[in-house]
């Protein structure tokens, strides 16, 4: 498994590289407090949870699902892998905003707290469009599976749009007031949809076990 | 001696074709070529013994290990080489390693890399910068590496030039000296089945029509070449399939030696694969 998983490494190294180079941009420009913080490890994650979309285009295009099946490793563990490097891309998403986060709050230009609410939420988000996307991209491919994705990262941006539009107000001052009165209360909270997100990646291998079980290829 | 292969009555429908109650055994030390038209079933054969697909019926073991209640114990000691390279064309050889140590227990980096050498194939140069034939010696070197017992080849020499071809025959013939190891090998180029293959196997539209050690089929197999008056006085049980054209007919015959004793007027002479491929599919029964 860990092969596989070097393996969707290594077809992704491009892409890291680029990533890696947008990313550091992004986080020159939150140090000199052009950007929010919170803005650029929410972009930093939607654009790594990219990434296992793509390695499952590579795979497509070099056919190397046939291969991989063929493997003394078992289904199961092919699929595993491909969870397994998403977790670390969300992983390597969430290290990458903590250090931008301290380097800002260091230098005074942005709070800690609000940094690791904010981190904590996108790799929430980062991990439940994964848990959705990878049984799609399983069972219907990556590229019929691509829509899915930008629906999934558009309509909820569309809904809080006209939300607004239409004069819904959403009160967060609770938040805030947590954040006052108890810090640590609001990274718990925070954590929840992590977590939650954790358990339904359990439910989503499963379901992607599922689904190439029945496969041919 | 445990055989290799064994597969029986192996059935697969995908409605408009299907594969019908393949029988097949590949004994260790020896070469089994599977032969057969496009779209004849080798590949979907191969697909089921490699559990990439839901056979129908049948039972497929590889090594002693039934290929889908044991198939890790199955594909341990098995070599791949399939119709493509299915490497990333951003992966180098190197990475390939990597890549499938992992995934064999007996896998040996220091062989990968001395058929690399051998092969001469550059370790860090990228698969997409490889020749067609460099990709299927890095298959095949893939394939070795983990010390497998048998390899199992869908035609892993089309499209080689003959230089490339031989090379590789080469290997194949290194690889079965040891009486535990096989091959089994599909390809539409006969002539090298002719050449490494110890027993052929024909499949025609899903179906196993001859089954046989090469040099039997090659020793009693014959092409009868003769008129269309002569071909109507043969009688039919003496030929298995004919062939009529504007110059002349033809007809295959199982025994040549009886043939020739019976009909001692008619010219009877060796056969080659790819003559009894031709009977079968394009011509017709008498």
């Amino acid at each position: 498994m860990t092969g596989l998983i070097w393996k969707d490494l290594m077809v992704s190294k491009r892409s890291l590289k680029a990533y890696l180079g947008v990313m550091i941009f992004y986080a020159i420009l939150t140090i000199i407090d052009v950007f929010n913080v919170a803005f650029v490890t929410a972009f930093i994650s939607i654009m790594l949870i990219m990434l296992p979309i793509a390695a499952f285009s590579y795979d497509e295009q070099a056919k190397w699902d046939r291969y991989a099946m063929a493997l003394p490793v078992g289904r199961n563990k092919v699929v595993g892998a491909r969870y397994l490097f998403t977790l670390l891309i969300v992983l390597g998403a969430l290290a990458f905003s903590l250090v931008v986060g301290v380097i800002v709050s260091v230098t005074g230009k942005g709070d800690l707290l609000e940094v690791l609410v904010s981190s904590l939420s996108t790799l929430a988000i980062g991990l439940l469009i994964a848990d959705i996307l990878l049984p799609l991209c399983y069972k219907m491919g990556p590229e019929r599976a691509r829509p899915y994705l930008y629906a999934l990262v558009l309509l909820p941006v569309l809904g809080l749009f006209l939300a607004n539009r239409m004069g819904v107000h959403i009160d967060t001052s609770w938040l805030d007031r947590l954040a006052q009165s108890s810090p640590a209360a609001l990274l718990g909270l925070c954590a929840l949809p992590l977590l939650a997100a954790l358990g339904l990646m359990l439910v989503s291998y499963l379901i992607s076990c599922r689904i190439t079980a029945g496969k041919e290829y | 001696m445990t055989n290799c292969i064994e597969i029986k009555g192996l059935c697969k429908s995908y409605g408009d074709f299907a594969l019908k109650n393949i029988d097949l055994t590949l004994p260790g030390g020896s070469i089994l070529g599977l032969i057969g038209e496009n779209g004849a079933g080798k590949t979907t054969t191969i697909k089921c013994i490699l559990n990439l697909i839901r056979r129908d019926a049948g039972e497929i073991t590889l090594l002693g290990y039934d290929n889908i209640r044991e198939e890790r114990l199955a594909k341990a000691d098995v070599g791949l080489v399939l119709d493509e390279c299915f490497f990333h064309d951003t992966l180098r050889a190197k990475d390939v390693g990597k890549i499938l140590a992992p995934a064999y227990k007996n896998w040996d980096g220091a062989l990968f890399r001395s058929y690399l050498d051998k092969f001469g194939l550059p370790e860090k140069k990228l698969i997409k910068e490889f020749s067609r034939g460099m990709k299927m010696k890095l298959s095949l070197s893939a394939a070795l590496a983990h010390h497998p017992k048998l390899l199992i080849l869908d035609e892993a020499t089309a499209g080689l030039d003959p230089v490339v071809r031989d090379e590789i025959l080469d290997e194949f013939l290194g690889f079965i000296q040891d009486e535990d190891h096989a091959i089994l090998m599909s390809s539409h180029i006969t002539s090298d089945l002719e050449k490494v293959a110890d027993y052929i196997a024909y499949i025609h539209q899903g179906e196993v029509v001859l089954s046989d050690a090469k040099d039997n089929i090659l020793d009693s197999y014959g092409r009868v070449g003769c008129t269309a008056a002569q071909l109507e006085a043969i009688d039919p049980h003496d030929v298995l399939r004919t062939r009529r054209g504007t110059f002349g007919c033809e007809a295959l015959v199982r025994d040549r030696a009886a043939f020739a004793r019976k009909y001692p007027m008619l010219m009877v002479e060796r056969t080659t694969l790819e003559d009894i491929m031709l009977f079968v599919g394009k011509g017709e029964t008498k």
